[in-house]
């Protein structure tokens, strides 16, 4: 179980990372402490979400049927965890964006197989909830995103005539 | 070991790693962690061709493939330099540019890149096929453009060329050196207000770079040229239904004009840089380039009145 922590929270540096390093591109000379403060904090947003993504595609997965699947609940494992570990990718030039969706893809996909087996959704209907689940969390902390770039944009005050 | 296993664990995270480590340069110039260099080795004149006393008839800067890794002239572009420099001796020609650095640091140069070119020298075309994606990326794009323009328009002025005198600037570029061309036009009028043209032979850019700027733009192509083929269908912003775009909008204002080197490739024998196959009218293929290339620039300097007008 540590070692999903471990793995999730360097997951969500890593996203942040991919996700600062082009800001950085486009705003120089920001602060080195700036830098750092933003890659520990996003990163931590970040391994949230990550931590929430199989909780929501379960309890997704609860609503159509009246009783619990029988199942246990759906939870990172190492192994389905790892590849978040290249979440960077998103820094990546060109193809950046591309590489960060197929990577999402292949994570959802691999989190798809063991709800399919601890629900009677069926493969296609697992990776549904897999795939609302992600998105749904993923529309909230982009509007987290815009907020917090939103609030500490200096405003420019109005000139004095 | 088999094929899938060498892509797996070798060239995967190699290209990663590249790939990731691709944009130090341009966010190490954004955050000023190191100036770009602007000295040239020892004996290195800063332009060749026309003497410095007197205005020449144009300033061309020679923006090579990814070939380029050293301020000295690669082998092939180093025959169409030399060959400008031999038919069109007006011109004062800047072949020291480093199109894939924005620190303009020549590959060659570093410690770590000259130990990977004597053992893996393959690297040194990626890094520099990635630098080509970086200056392509919407997110790097206007500060790499702003580096690589600075530094072509630093060796100008250290070539002799002053601002505002009105001596035209022909950015000759071959491969990927056109996104770096394209990209650079903005910065590089910003600092000179100079006439500017832009040649490309067999160029790979995205077509996003805004060419309101340039006078001309002359695609010098080839229908045998797949690699520039290839960047006229990967890029969306090439194609004619993204019509906001700065190549199309470039293209409706009248300022491209194709001219066909048919039947030169891209790269090999049959290159358009190739003094080993010759055309029917007895030319190497290297030949009818340069031509094609001085004829350009003359034709410009033969009808300066309609393009002389200040840019607003």
């Amino acid at each position: 179980m540590s070692l999903v922590i471990v793995l999730l929270l360097f997951a969500g540096l890593s996203e942040a990372a991919g996700r600062i390093l082009p800001l950085l591109a486009r705003r120089p000379g920001m602060p080195r402490n700036l830098v750092v403060g933003l890659l520990i904090g996003a990163g931590l947003v970040e391994a949230a979400v990550f931590t929430l993504w199989p909780l929501t595609a379960w309890t997704l997965a609860e609503l159509p049927v009246s009783s619990p699947p029988a199942g246990e609940a759906l939870e990172w494992t190492p192994g389905l965890a790892a590849p978040l570990l290249l979440c960077a990718v998103l820094a990546f030039p060109l193809l950046g964006p591309l590489l960060h969706l197929v990577l999402f893809v292949a994570v959802g996909a691999g989190l798809a197989g063991p709800l399919a087996a601890a629900t009677d959704l069926g493969w296609w209907g697992a990776a549904g909830c897999v795939a609302v689940a992600g998105v749904g969390l993923g529309l909230a902390v982009e509007a987290v995103r815009r907020l917090v770039v939103r609030l500490s944009t200096p405003r420019t005050p109005e000139p004095i005539s | 070991m088999n094929d899938f296993l060498l892509w797996a664990c070798v060239l995967g995270p190699v290209l990663l790693a590249e790939g990731l480590l691709a944009r130090y340069e341009v966010l190490a110039y954004s955050a000023g962690f190191r100036a770009p260099t602007t000295e040239l080795p020892e004996g290195m004149p800063y332009a060749r061709g026309a003497a410095a006393d007197a205005p020449p008839a144009a300033y061309l800067v020679y923006l090579d493939g990814i070939g380029k890794r050293r301020v000295r002239d690669t082998r092939d572009g180093g025959q169409l330099v030399k060959a400008v420099l031999a038919g069109a001796p007006e011109l004062r020609v800047l072949g020291q540019v480093q199109p894939y650095s924005p620190l303009a640091d020549p590959l060659a140069d570093r410690p770590v890149w000259a130990w990977l070119r004597r053992h893996i020298g393959l690297l040194l075309f990626l890094h520099n096929v990635m630098q080509i994606f970086v200056a392509a990326d919407h997110r790097y794009r206007p500060l790499y453009n702003r580096a690589v323009g600075s530094q072509i328009a630093t060796q100008l002025r250290l070539a002799g060329y002053r601002p505002g005198s009105g001596v035209p600037v022909v950015l000759l570029s071959y491969s990927g050196g056109a996104q770096v061309a394209t990209g650079a036009v903005g910065e590089l009028h910003a600092r000179l207000r100079c006439p500017l043209v832009v040649i490309t032979l067999g160029g790979f850019h995205n077509g996003a770079n805004d060419l309101s700027r340039v006078e001309q733009l002359h695609r010098l192509t080839s229908a045998y040229d797949r690699i520039e083929r290839v960047g006229t269908w990967m890029f969306p912003q090439r194609w004619p239904l993204f019509r906001g775009s700065g190549w199309n909008r470039a293209r409706r204002a009248g300022k491209v004009t194709v001219h066909r080197l048919d039947p030169a490739t891209h790269l090999g024998p049959r290159s358009y840089i190739s003094r080993d196959r010759t055309l029917p009218d007895g030319r190497s293929l290297l030949d009818r380039t340069t031509d094609t290339v001085i004829s350009l620039i003359r034709a410009r300097q033969d009808a300066p009145a309609a393009t002389d007008r200040p840019v607003p």
